[in-house]
């Protein structure tokens, strides 16, 4: 098991290593640079361009950026904002708390829309309920969550009057406002998700109530509430868990949205602002985080298998 | 000398009658996915009809999407607007019809080329394998492994809001996706019997690719065609509305939704109209995928 974990994490390395180089070298591939917008208004000379540049490390090659940008990220400095001139890394622990948390509340407010109504529909296969479940749940994964925010917002400041508490505070400072504030874009998030999970668990769900085990367990006459929810749904968990770590790539690329609409200040906004202002060493670590997130909880995720399915931790 | 023969005594109504046979199974199809998938049916109908929009566009919009009228701003809907005006009072609806043209145009180009570019890529992959593939995969879980909305706000914010733009970083996102799946069909087809036996009379690669690869592969990249479709479609829109997707006046939904914003209790309808427009469309593209994966693949469902 340590020798899959140790093999995994030298091959995940790998790849954020490869996805590093292909965004630096976009970055700096593309027109526009930092200098120029820094000295866009202040009419500076040819020479000052050019020693900002010099200091900021960017008169050198696009190679020679990389090693000197890997070499320092390797030593855990991420390099300082080229507007702001704070430490990168110091940016981005600011900021991660709440991307996580938005993240974490998602998966749980899916897990438990998502589930019930999966099971529902794998026991009422095939008949009305399951088609109408079912248009609901592609519903669910068509509506863009962006808009769902803003009809929440709406609705809920015409009805109620009642907008989230403007201004950020974290779960440790205020958790009441903190979770009123998290609360509406977590759910939007959660609403995609759900279509996904209803989706997969109505389909591990059916094949194990088509397997022989279940066939047994029905002839010792148990009921069928605990054939359910205590054979089908836990065998049908491996799926579901998989799905999970399948959906982390688009739960992170939805903070984006939910982060700008909620006024969030997390790795989303982030990364957005960073790129609009060509602020290279946020965007080039705040990509690599984002990476590293991705593949870290995929990593989890398979060895969670073993965990959950005692028979793929045998082979 | 027998097989020539064969051939010339081979009537023309024969052989036109394959040709028949072809639109016949076709015919075939058709009738029996509107009987068995009723739900897809309708989905391809809205679909229809949303293409049917676009294109006749300036029959069904009453007013110019782009002309301003300063006097009727944020107006309700009424009988003359029926959706309503936004904040520089064009007319909503009008916006509404032009706007299916971006999100389609956007749809289009981004599945037609990522299509073609994944395809090259995976069949070559799966293909040649060994250290050809081997390069190739790792580039395609390197770009994976960000986020595909970051990816596209990353690359569409560097090289500033144009269509064009939106449209190189969906496809960016969007051709690992295909060239995954079809690298995974080559690997299978690769090992088939018909395969080994066009190798074995003498078939070069390409060859096999062509007549053998691709025709079997039609059914996994047809479904996932029509479910990257409502993905990029969401895309476009949330590109559009983070204001580095399709640049102002274009009436792009997203945009519309962007504007509408900054009205959300004084002007609620501008809300609701192009959101509502942009998951009717989705969801059609969404359940017609389903439906044709149900369909084409009756051992998934």
């Amino acid at each position: 098991m340590i020798e899959y974990i140790v093999r995994r994490l030298i091959f995940g390395i790998f790849v954020l290593f490869i996805m590093t180089t292909f965004i630096f070298i976009i970055m700096r591939a593309v027109p526009g640079d930092v200098v120029t917008l820094q000295l866009a208004n202040s009419g500076a000379s040819a020479e000052q361009m050019e020693a900002l540049k010099v200091e900021m490390g960017l008169d050198k090659s696009v190679l020679g950026q990389l090693v000197d940008w890997g070499t320092n990220a390797i030593q855990g400095d991420l390099g300082k904002s080229l507007w702001s001139g704070h430490q990168v890394s110091q940016i981005i622990l600011e900021r991660l708390p709440v991307t996580i948390q938005l993240a974490i509340m998602s998966i749980i407010l899916a897990i438990i829309i998502g589930i019930p109504i999966g099971v529902i529909s794998a026991v009422k296969q095939n008949t009305f309920i399951d088609h109408f479940l079912k248009v609901i749940s592609i519903g669910g994964l068509s509506i863009p969550n962006f808009w769902l925010g803003l009809i929440l917002l709406t609705v809920l400041s015409l009805a109620l009057n009642w907008i989230p508490p403007l201004g950020y505070q974290s779960f440790a400072e205020n958790p009441i406002v903190n979770l009123q504030q998290m609360f509406l874009p977590a759910i939007c998030l959660a609403i995609t998700l759900s279509a996904s999970i209803v989706r997969m668990t109505r389909s591990a769900v059916l094949e194990v109530l088509h397997s022989e085990f279940i066939r047994t367990v029905r002839a010792k006459g148990a009921k069928e509430g605990i054939v359910i929810f205590k054979h089908a749904l836990r065998n049908s968990l491996v799926s579901v868990i998989t799905l999970i770590g399948l959906q982390v790539g688009y739960l992170l690329g939805g903070t984006v949205v939910l982060e700008s609409i909620f006024a969030l200040p997390g790795l989303g906004s982030l990364i957005f602002e960073s790129v609009l202002v060509r602020d290279y060493p946020i965007v080039q670590s705040t990509v690599l985080v984002f990476g590293a997130m991705f593949l870290l909880v995929n990593l989890i995720v398979d060895v969670m298998y073993g965990w959950v399915d005692p028979r793929i931790r045998a082979k | 000398m027998s097989q020539v023969q064969l051939d010339s005594e081979l009537p023309k109504e024969r052989i036109s009658a394959g040709k028949n046979l072809h639109l016949k199974k076709f015919k075939e199809d058709c009738k029996r996915f509107i009987y068995t998938q009723k739900i897809g049916f309708v989905s391809l109908l809205i679909i229809l009809i949303v293409v049917a929009v676009a294109i006749i566009a300036p029959i069904i919009a009453p007013f110019d999407p782009i002309s301003q009228d300063r006097a009727a701003f944020l107006a309700a809907p009424s009988a003359d607007h029926i959706m309503g005006t936004d904040d520089l009072g064009r007319d909503v609806f009008s916006r509404l019809v032009y706007g299916s043209r971006i999100s389609l145009l956007v749809g289009i180009a981004t599945v037609v080329i990522s299509i073609f570019l994944g395809t090259m890529i995976g069949m070559i992959s799966g293909y040649f394998g060994g250290i050809v593939d081997m390069i190739i995969q790792r580039i395609m879980d390197a770009i994976m492994s960000i986020p595909a909305l970051i990816l596209a706000l990353f690359i569409a914010a560097l090289l500033g809001p144009a269509i064009q733009n939106v449209i190189i970083a969906l496809v960016i996102i969007e051709v690992p996706r295909f060239a995954r799946i079809v690298r995974g069909e080559m690997l299978r087809i690769r090992e088939s019997n018909y395969v080994e036996a066009s190798r074995s009379v003498g078939a070069g690669s390409f060859r096999i690719i062509l007549k053998h690869g691709l025709p079997n592969m039609m059914a996994p990249i047809i479904v996932m065609a029509s479910l990257a479709f409502g993905q990029t479609i969401i895309a476009e829109a949330s590109l559009s509305f983070l204001g580095i997707g399709t640049p102002p006046p274009n009436p792009s939904w997203g945009l519309m939704l962007s504007d509408a914003s900054r009205y959300m209790e004084s002007a609620p309808w501008l809300v609701l109209f192009p959101g509502l427009a942009l998951s009717i469309l989705v969801l059609a593209f969404n359940l017609f995928g389903d439906a044709l994966r149900d369909f084409l693949d009756p051992k998934m469902s």
